[in-house]
């Protein structure tokens, strides 16, 4: 006999249950657990702790030109989209390498939860770490671009590239989480990943002139994106004017977006990237 | 009866490598079924292929009539408690089971319900609101059994599911398994390196030694049929172990006769085997009848190589 | 004889004053000329501000008309680049028909403060023995303002990390006492 609580009749498939859309039973929990455990509000008060620190060294001097005052809004927001996607990144990287490691994938692999919703659910979840890293630098913003007019704008663009990022680099990590063997692989080589993205923006203005230069640095989608928010929030461009520099950051955002719940369909396993 | 659990000939192979060979069980409604074996025989193997986390290299299977090819399907009519499971700290027992019966597919309300209901059943209510990291080992063991009930499943796999507990935790816990084969109707698949658990819980067994099955039946049956060497102590008085001694050798069921170094009085014989064409009939019998004819006094005597362990010991070559 | 000395005179004043309209010509890119709408303009730092030039064709039919907007700082104290004032300095305005005028509005925006001249140069391509000419410089002073001080910053820089940091530490002490 089975107990009082027995929902089904015996032989009754789930398939008459009404189903709740998986993907966002796991966001809700991974949500739970990644803001009520306190992992996600640590990372943002170093986040915090960070902008403050920056933001003070912009703003030291009081005789920023309007020019000036605008490069300083640009850095702010090029940090916090930096940082809040590298969030992103690393949340997403922990997410089935992770869950390998403690143990808890097993249990989620034995129900009959399809595994991209399950990868969907947890992307979402990453994702929630860069919204909240923006919701952190709209104050610095705001106070940075007080008074010279660009504070809209530069939050408008802020959120559009850092959130085309964002989706980008989680997707990413964690298509790396699901072929990575152990938790330390994925989170090194996701950072590795993320080091080279943002390498060649560290290049002279003068390689950026060249046919190749150009084209790597318009081709990812990193420097792209950097690229556009300075132009937007530093020369005052139009959005229209620039709009090609977002054609990579767009590309690799919904390319990403929609690989990484087809790998984790096909390769999530107990053994990282074989498909058992 | 239809079998719930039904493999044939499913196998494992990791290029050269064969973790299972060749495995056919079935396993009926309310049927305990021990899966014993040493360390690296194929148990765990065995388990997560019948439970699809992995896929046969060849054979097949099906659960519930479903066949191994719609593993989502099979998976909504299992449960099962994994060898190495981790639980979240984080998270409260209640949460947990809400949440992995909110993965099974069941509403928010309901989820809750069967949450609150299971852990009535494990002991654990009056913990369920504490953080799991706060449970014991025995309480996470309970824990993820109920974590294995919550779908109402038609097949119960668990996986060393004393492992690392106190007797008394073991104790609750295989209680918690007949009570899942009896009062649930589900078949049972009990995979365990501790054989005492599985001749006292388990209807039938199978053996499993480096990926092969070596045995399978009743425990009895299969204690018949490994052919253990069977030992017989006994203690006389100390100055009539001589005597003792000559009359055992002369009898034909009797292979060897050892007088003890260490304690006065003792001896060890080992008897032929069932069948032997040294011997035959009652063994013990023939030995104690023989002691007491020649008028010897019989002040105590133990029976060995009776046991699963032996039997066990005896087919994996751990002798 | 008298009448056709002063004939004379006047066939020959003629031909000066023709000879000099040439020269005139040829010093200014066939007869334009430039003209502005406003000599002086006074903005805040970072504003935005517009003036208009109007450019005048007083000669032949002209080609190749090109409109270019400069700005300098007329004390020598700020550094100026032009870009970062406009976009859109240069203007082809093509062919401007004889008499006819084209009227241009420029947007710029105040990115320092100071005193500044803009002016407006009319040239025309190829035109090589045909120098620009300008228009009227505009002046334009332009009223800086402490838009940012550091103290300022300091109020978001200390609040904001407190408020995050004292929300997580509630957090934990309330999940720790449950």
């Amino acid at each position: 006999m089975s107990l009082a609580h027995a929902p089904l009749e015996r032989g009754e498939t789930l398939a008459r249950v009404e189903r709740p859309n998986i993907w966002a039973v796991v966001f809700e929990r991974e949500l739970r657990d990644l803001w009520t455990g306190g992992r996600a509000l640590v990372m943002c008060f170093a986040f915090s702790l960070l902008l403050s620190v920056i933001a003070y060294l912009v703003a030291t001097n009081t005789d920023l030109n309007f020019l000036e005052q605008r490069e300083s809004v640009s850095l702010t927001l090029q940090v916090a989209i930096a940082v809040g996607a590298l969030l992103a990144l690393l949340v997403a990287g922990d997410a089935i390498s992770g869950e390998r490691e403690r143990g808890t994938l097993e249990t989620m692999l034995l129900t009959p939860a399809p595994r991209r919703q399950i990868a969907a659910g947890k992307l979402l979840a990453a994702l929630s770490l860069w919204l909240a890293a923006f919701v952190v630098t709209v104050p610095y913003v705001w106070r940075l671009g007080h008074g010279v007019g660009i504070v809209a704008e530069a939050l408008a663009v802020g959120l559009v590239v850092g959130t085309l990022l964002a989706i980008f680099l989680a997707s990413l990590g964690i298509v790396i989480s699901v072929f990575s063997g152990s938790n330390r692989f994925s989170l090194s080589l996701s950072l590795f990943v993320l080091l080279a993205l943002f390498a060649p923006s560290q290049l002279p203005s003068s390689a950026e002139q060249g046919w190749a230069g150009n084209l790597l640095i318009r081709f990812n989608p990193v420097t792209a994106g950097e690229h556009f928010v300075g132009r937007i929030v530093v020369n005052g461009h139009s959005w229209s004017e620039d709009a090609s520099w977002l054609v990579s950051p767009v590309l690799a955002a919904v390319i990403f977006a929609v690989l990484a719940p087809v790998v984790a369909g096909r390769y999530m396993s107990l053994r990282g990237g074989v498909s058992e | 009866m239809t079998p719930v659990v039904e493999a044939r000939g499913i196998a494992k192979l990791y290029g050269s490598l064969v973790a299972v060979d060749d495995l056919t069980v079935a396993v009926e409604a309310g049927e305990v079924l021990g899966i014993l074996g040493p360390n690296g025989a194929g148990k765990t193997t065995a388990v997560r292929m019948l439970t699809t986390i992995l896929a046969p290299s060849r054979g097949s299977f099906s659960v519930a009539g479903i066949p191994h090819t719609r593993p989502e399907e099979i998976r909504s009519r299992i449960g099962v408690l994994p060898e190495s499971a981790g639980y979240p700290g984080g998270q409260t027992g209640e949460q947990y089971l809400t949440y992995h019966a909110r993965l099974y597919g069941y509403p928010r309300g309901r989820a809750g319900e069967i949450a609150r209901s299971l852990l009535d059943e494990l002991g654990l209510l009056e913990r369920g609101r504490s953080p799991i990291s706060a449970y014991s080992r025995g309480m996470r063991q309970r824990l993820g059994i109920a974590r294995a009930l919550v779908n109402e499943p038609v097949a119960v796999f668990l996986d060393e599911p004393t492992l690392g507990l106190d007797p008394a935790g073991q104790r609750q816990v295989l209680r918690h398994v007949r009570t899942i084969a009896r009062e649930r109707g589900a078949a049972v698949l009990l995979s365990t390196h501790l054989l005492n658990e599985v001749e006292e819980n388990c209807s039938n067994v199978l053996i499993l030694n480096r990926g092969r099955v070596v045995a399978e039946g009743t425990v009895s049956d299969v204690v018949s049929r490994a052919a253990a060497p069977r030992r017989l102590r006994l203690q006389v008085a100390p100055e009539e172990t001589d005597r003792a001694t000559l009359v055992l050798a002369a009898l034909p069921a009797v292979q060897q006769v050892e007088l003890s170094e260490s304690q006065t009085g003792w001896l060890a014989v080992e008897l032929a085997a069932p069948g032997d064409a040294n011997g035959g009939g009652p063994a013990p019998n023939d030995v104690l009848r023989a002691l007491l004819d020649a008028g010897l006094a019989l002040r105590s005597f133990e029976l060995d190589g009776t046991r699963l362990s032996d039997a066990f010991l005896a087919m994996t070559g751990a002798v | 004889m008298m009448r056709g000395r002063a004939v004379t005179a006047l066939i020959a004043l003629g031909a000066v004053l023709a000879l000099a309209a040439a020269v005139h010509a040829a010093s200014s890119p066939a007869g334009i000329s430039a003209t502005v709408d406003r000599a002086r303009i006074s903005t805040d730092l970072g504003s935005t501000f517009a003036f208009r030039s109007t450019i005048v064709n007083h000669g032949p039919a002209a080609d190749g008309v090109i409109a270019h907007l400069n700005i300098v700082s007329l004390n020598g104290d700020v550094y100026v680049d032009p870009e970062d004032w406009s976009t859109h300095r240069t203007r082809y305005l093509g062919s401007v028909r004889a008499g006819g005028a084209q009227t241009i509005t420029w947007r710029l925006k105040a990115v320092s403060s100071g005193s500044f001249g803009v002016y407006v140069a009319v040239l025309r391509r190829g035109g090589a023995d045909r120098p620009p000419i300008t228009a009227p410089l505009v002046a334009v002073h332009v009223a800086g303002r402490t838009t940012l001080n550091a103290g300022g910053i300091l109020s978001v820089a200390l609040v904001v990390p407190a408020c995050i940091g004292l929300f997580t530490l509630g957090l934990r002490l309330r999940r720790r006492r449950a």
